[in-house]
């Protein structure tokens, strides 16, 4: 069994955006996927988007799950519940997180799962003076209890956390972990986008600087850019075309020398490394 | 008495030399049913091993045989098509070892007028065997005993003339060192130990001459999809080869977590870019070349600190460098250069001895000299293992069989599957191509496996092996069955948008026959079977399909922090998926429906003794 699942409540009514905030563009590419992107990065398990019911959600990578909501419009409980129900027989725990925050970086993600152990039902961040329920792990043995909230109609995620063992992390606890105070340090991971001046003015920032190599005949096609180079990019695409190359069937990008992509949508974040390599590695 | 017509590119026959006999030549007929199931390169010899090699037959003995196949394409226009394959049981093994090759040798030996030439029995004296129109013939051959066989094949050709081509071994397989190669204008069927089989037959050389034509079917339609392929051949899909050759893995591969590093303690290696194609081009001096009838020219020559040109490839770099511990790139392309002088299997020497320096690191033989990251180490190993001198005696023998001498738990660390060395592809990083290394018929090979394409294709996990991974391994596999059949090379394969029916069709169209996709594919799964099939009956079990402790009890860790880890567990469940995808008894062994498919022994209407599971 996994540690750890992702779960992505997608199913808010965004009444203050004004617009499906899962839709939103994100540097070609949408918030949805963008933070269910970063979240896979740093889960061992599933990663399972709840939505409304009958909800449109925009593209999405193979291999992520989509569940609903029992009913719309009945607040974060409702989606945990749902989420936890799918990722109970595969995962001890979920990282749950929200649709609207393009700033979430893995590290943020994993320095959350770190802390729980067996003395705490669920670990909570406390950013600027507020507790962060969407940017926290949970046990997916909570399920019940959460249901039982549900039927009670106590519905705010206060009441879930007088009823189990939470363990809270302050902003400096969070930043006790180097790479996390060197990639985050202002703990822009839970930024979220409530109106469309939040989201302007957070598309309007630069991408984030991630390095790029380019190995073997690729070399060629990039032209004379230095090796490694940093450039702006939030996507492979734009780490490709910042570096001249097409994401074609001959290339293929390794992520911090880990998961293999063609995915032109694969989000980057600051810190990352992208290695673009001849799809044929035969020899 | 009605004679068989032969299918176009064919001749419908093998030449069998029994050199005990002075080369008493039988000719064997090839049926058509025989060559359209197994088509030629390494399914015909794999179908010739059964028919032609005794059960339980001693690789070194004089009753067993050696196969140089060819097939249908070889002389056709088509490029890569000048290939041919080595095939016997393999004294390093003891299971069945196909090994390619390229070039002349391929056109000039099909065009001795057979599809396939067998050498059996044993010479009195060293010698070589010409094959021409007068028919095969066996000559001294003592003034070539102790040459490389580059030198050797310069002096028989000056002897017998430039239309000649020659297949020799080198020092290496007249001293029975397990991994020595059969070589032919630089190019090496060179994994098994094939060299060695030649020299204990005393054979130095095979030398042929073209005698007779053999046209396709369909000449026209021929030369069409001929200029059809070439074109299609200096596109995107094998830029990689044309511009760097193999050596661009290299790099690529550290980057990944991927380059094995001293005998596979890690998967990368700090000083790789001292060995980097990008950078060794530039700095160096670099020829390119290619294979007769090839219009990727893959091959790269690099010059060495005394002015020599050796071809490298990413496997012999990787091998004898950061395997090795090795990082100075003058001294990598020395031991290349050694190996091909002594013919011996750049893979295998470098697994071989990156074993024997742990075992040295680690106490377990007395070997002070020898250590990761030194040179000169790494050249006297390679001289006393040509030489079968010293350390070399033991070494000359192989990973696996010097582990079993060693003990001590050094078979944990010996780098093996089956007894051949692993390739330059870490299997706790490439989890699809794990399980392709554990249960090859060759051993731990990457080319009669290519799992590591569905590793890298981006559409896997590849730390996380599982059910999409075995499908995508035997896809590797069956596609390497045909393109090591027709014959193409492998390198080819990322031009052909559909492979099945684009094979069929060529084939069709150089042979007659009607041939499909469906029957393609059919084909080739009978000729991956047929190898597990002769494995099977010379003692192959279960227990062969796997990978050493050290993969499945130590993990990696990759640059994002994540854990390579593979498991018993996790390997077996492959396995027995793998097993159960291609419809094997859960032992691994065939069912009986599947060796009657492989068409075996029909023609002399004999039973064999195949191990096979009731179904």
């Amino acid at each position: 069994m996994a540690d750890t699942a992702g779960i992505v409540l997608a199913g808010g009514r965004s009444s203050r955006m004004g617009r499906s905030k899962a839709a939103l563009e994100w540097h070609g590419s949408t918030l949805l996927r963008r933070v269910v992107g970063i979240v896979g990065r740093a889960v061992d398990g599933p990663v399972i988007i709840v939505r409304a019911p009958g909800q449109e959600l925009p593209s999405l990578p193979e291999g992520v799950e989509v569940v609903e909501d029992a009913r719309e419009g009945r607040g974060p409980l409702q989606g945990l519940a749902a989420g936890l129900a799918a990722a109970r027989p595969r995962a001890t725990a979920a990282y749950v997180s929200s649709t609207d925050v393009p700033l979430l970086h893995p590290r943020f993600v994993r320095r959350v799962i770190a802390a729980l152990d067996d003395g705490a039902d669920v670990v909570l961040p406390h950013v600027g003076g507020y507790p962060q329920p969407l940017a926290a792990v949970y046990r997916t043995a909570l399920l019940e209890t959460v249901e039982r909230l549900i039927a009670e109609d106590r519905l705010r995620p206060a009441f879930l956390f007088e009823a189990c063992r939470v363990r809270r992390l302050d902003a400096a606890a969070l930043l006790e972990d180097p790479a996390l105070a060197a990639l985050d340090p202002d703990l822009e991971s839970v930024l979220n986008l409530n109106e469309p001046a939040d989201y302007d003015a957070a598309r309007a920032r630069p991408a984030p600087e991630v390095t790029v190599r380019v190995f073997g005949a690729l070399r060629r096609l990039a032209g004379a850019t230095a090796d490694p180079a940093l450039v702006a990019a939030a996507t492979l695409a734009e780490a490709a075309a910042a570096t001249n190359l097409t994401l074609d069937e001959h290339v293929v990008a390794a992520l911090n020398g880990d998961q293999i992509t063609r995915d032109p949508d694969a989000p980057l974040v600051a810190g990352d490394t992208v290695a673009f390599l001849a799809a044929d590695a035969g020899g | 008495m009605e004679t068989e017509t032969v299918a176009g590119g064919y001749f419908g026959r093998a030449l069998v030399v029994d050199l005990s006999a002075g080369a008493r030549a039988d000719v064997l007929p090839l049926p058509d049913h025989v060559l359209r199931a197994y088509i030629g390169g390494a399914g015909l010899g794999a179908w010739l091993m059964h028919e032609l090699a005794p059960p339980g037959v001693d690789p070194l003995g004089p009753e067993a045989p050696l196969a140089f196949c060819f097939s249908p394409l070889v002389g056709t226009p088509l490029t890569t098509s000048a290939k041919f394959a080595v095939v016997a049981k393999s004294p390093l093994t003891g299971l069945l070892n196909d090994a390619l090759a390229s070039s002349h040798f391929a056109i000039a030996g099909k065009l001795t007028g057979h599809d396939a030439i067998v050498v059996r029995g044993a010479c009195d004296e060293p010698s070589v065997l010409i094959v021409d129109a007068d028919g095969p013939r066996v000559e001294p051959a003592g003034d070539l005993w102790g040459l490389s066989a580059d030198d050797a094949e310069t002096r028989l050709r000056e002897r017998l003339g430039k239309a000649w081509r020659v297949a020799s071994i080198g020092p290496a397989g007249e001293r029975l060192v397990k991994y020595a190669t059969v070589s032919h204008d630089g190019r090496h069927a060179g994994r098994g130990g094939l060299g060695a089989v030649l020299g204990s037959k005393l054979l130095k050389a095979v030398a042929v001459r073209p005698a007779l034509k053999v046209a396709p079917a369909d000449p026209k339609a021929v030369l069409a999809a001929a200029r059809d392929l070439r074109k299609r051949s200096f596109g995107p899909a094998t830029a990689k080869y044309r511009e760097l050759g193999t050596l661009a893995n290299l790099l690529a591969f550290n980057a990944i977590n991927t380059l094995p590093t001293r005998n596979f303690q890690a998967a990368t290696f700090s000083d790789a870019p001292r060995l980097a194609a990008e950078d060794l081009a530039e700095a160096r001096g670099v020829a390119r070349d290619s294979c007769a009838s090839c219009s990727i020219g893959c091959e790269h020559i690099y010059k060495g600190a005394d002015g020599k040109g050796t071809r490298v490839e990413y496997e012999n770099v990787f091998a004898l460098g950061p395997l090795c511990g090795v990082s100075d790139p003058d001294a990598v392309l020395e031991a290349s250069a050694r190996c091909d002088a002594y013919g011996l299997d750049t893979i295998s020497a470098g697994g071989t001895i990156a074993w024997a320096m742990e075992c040295a690191e680690r106490g377990l033989i007395d070997a002070p000299w020898l250590r990761f990251g030194d040179a000169g180490a790494l050249l006297r190993a390679l001289d006393e293992i040509a030489a079968r001198e010293g350390l070399g005696a033991l070494l000359a023998e192989g990973s696996r069989a010097a582990a079993a001498v060693v003990g001590q738990g050094s078979a944990d660390f010996a780098p093996h599957v089956k007894g051949l060395e692993l390739p330059g592809y870490e299997p706790r990083t490439l989890q699809a191509m794990a399980l392709g290394l554990a249960v090859n018929a060759r051993g731990a090979d990457h080319n009669r496996s290519g799992a590591y394409e569905a590793d890298l294709s981006g559409r896997h996990d590849r730390l996380s092996g599982g059910a999409a991974h075995v499908a995508a391994a035997i896809g590797t596999e069956d596609r390497a069955a045909v393109m090591d059949s027709l014959i193409l090379c492998k390198f080819l394969r990322g031009v052909f948008e559909e492979p099945f029916p684009e094979w069929a069709r060529l084939l069709s169209t150089v042979t007659g026959w009607d041939v499909d996709a469906e029957e393609l594919a059919a084909t080739a799964r009978r000729i991956v079977l047929a190898k597990r099939a002769f494995n099977a009956r010379e003692g192959w079990t279960r227990a062969d399909d796997g990978l050493p402790e050290r993969f499945l009890s130590e993990p990696l860790e990759v640059g994002s922090g994540r854990s390579a880890a593979l498991t018993h567990e996790q390997l077996d469940g492959m396995i027995e998926a793998y097993y159960e995808a291609r419809g094997l008894h859960t032992s691994g062994l065939l069912k009986s429906a599947q060796i009657r498919d492989l068409r075996l022994g029909v023609e002399r209407n004999s039973t064999r003794s195949i191990s096979a599971a009731v179904p």
